[in-house]
């Protein structure tokens, strides 16, 4: 049982007088913690569409509206890739496969970090890349620390409460532990 | 009632008698409505969920039924005064085009179906944290529509004061 007492405060006038000191209002750094999974360039995506959109008129860098965006990736550091096997036989990985599993993270980062960076550009906005090494959910958080990040965009799996226990949320852990406002972006609703 | 112009990003803004979630709405209103002029492409909604007496009463009783008539005009009072502190909010940074609603029920709920009742496509909370010396911990209600409601969720938390 509810009641509904909805009062409208439209005002059919907008008077321009109304810039305070002419300030450009807070502009505003934002970072997209993006990875290679579709429901963080769909919160990219979004964030673009919604927030980075110009007040009309003709804005050739739509940065400029709100501010400065830096999409961050969070690279897991390659021993977790050989751990030793606690029961059965160690796995000491040679030199030269370090070697390679080191470069295939950094070629498989800068492949997402170029898709996202070309999803900014098709709707002429200017992106900052940072590929930072160590657990998403500790960098994250430490980067919006150190960079001073204003707001903090990730995007969520959708995971319901028990593969959430199980499987951990990055944005959750975020959500919690991030020091700054946070966005959350839920992927699009499965069309059946 | 304005009716959005077409493509404009519409956010409901929840808000209780906390500072926290003032100062989620007057964060809000200073980076996406301050500054755009005539007109923001964003719409507001500006909603408190006002308690039901009979929930935030704890106890069953004979002593619930004196008690229930000046909780539900404390409750009164209070939404009132959250919904003055959001008009003053929203004027100081001029912006005219908000929808303040006052809905009565668990504020969880609330929320989430202002979402779905005005399509929102963005729903901005603070976070209460109580708990948690060193870390934030988010509210209840935060992380209940961080989970639930159907679309993009803002978390706006109160930095805590350094020292």
């Amino acid at each position: 049982m509810e009641e509904c007492t909805v009062e409208s405060a439209a005002s059919g006038e907008k008077t321009t007088e109304e810039a305070k000191g002419g300030d450009e209002g807070k502009k505003m750094k934002v970072m997209v913690a993006v990875d290679e999974s579709e429901g963080s360039m769909h919160a990219l995506c979004w964030a673009l569409d919604h927030l980075f959109t110009s007040t009309g008129g003709e804005v050739p860098d739509k940065t400029q509206a709100l501010g400065r965006l830096i999409l961050l990736h969070a690279q897991l550091p390659p021993y977790h890739l050989v751990h030793p096997v606690p029961v059965g036989p160690a796995v000491y990985a040679t030199s030269s496969a370090m070697e390679s599993v080191r470069k295939a993270r950094e070629e498989n980062s800068i492949c997402i970090l170029e898709r996202a960076s070309k999803i900014c550009m098709e709707r002429l906005i200017k992106a900052e890349t940072v590929i930072i090494d160590g657990d998403p959910k500790d960098v994250i958080c430490g980067a919006t620390e150190e960079m001073n990040i204003d707001l903090l965009i990730m995007g969520s799996r959708g995971l319901g409460k028990i593969k959430r226990a199980i499987l951990g949320s990055v944005s959750d852990h975020c959500a919690h532990h991030a020091k700054c406002p946070i966005l959350i972006v839920k992927p699009p609703k499965v069309q059946p | 009632m304005a009716a959005a112009a077409a493509g404009n990003t519409v956010m409901v803004v929840g808000i209780d008698d906390s500072e926290h979630s003032l100062y989620a709405l007057q964060w809000t209103l200073l980076h996406f409505f301050s500054g755009r002029g005539l007109d923001p492409p964003f719409k507001l909604v500006v909603v408190h969920a006002k308690r039901i007496a009979t929930s935030v009463v704890g106890f069953a009783g004979s002593g619930a039924v004196d008690v229930l008539p000046f909780l539900e005009l404390d409750l009164e009072r209070i939404a009132a005064r959250v919904m003055d502190k959001a008009k003053e909010l929203c004027t100081a940074n001029s912006v005219a085009d908000v929808e303040y609603e006052v809905v009565e029920g668990d504020p969880r709920n609330v929320l989430c179906e202002a979402v779905e009742k005005h399509h929102a496509d963005m729903l901005v909370v603070g976070s209460h944290g109580y708990g948690a010396i060193k870390r934030t911990v988010l509210g209840s209600v935060s992380d209940y529509c961080a989970h639930h409601a159907h679309c993009t969720v803002m978390i706006v938390k109160k930095p805590k004061p350094k020292h």
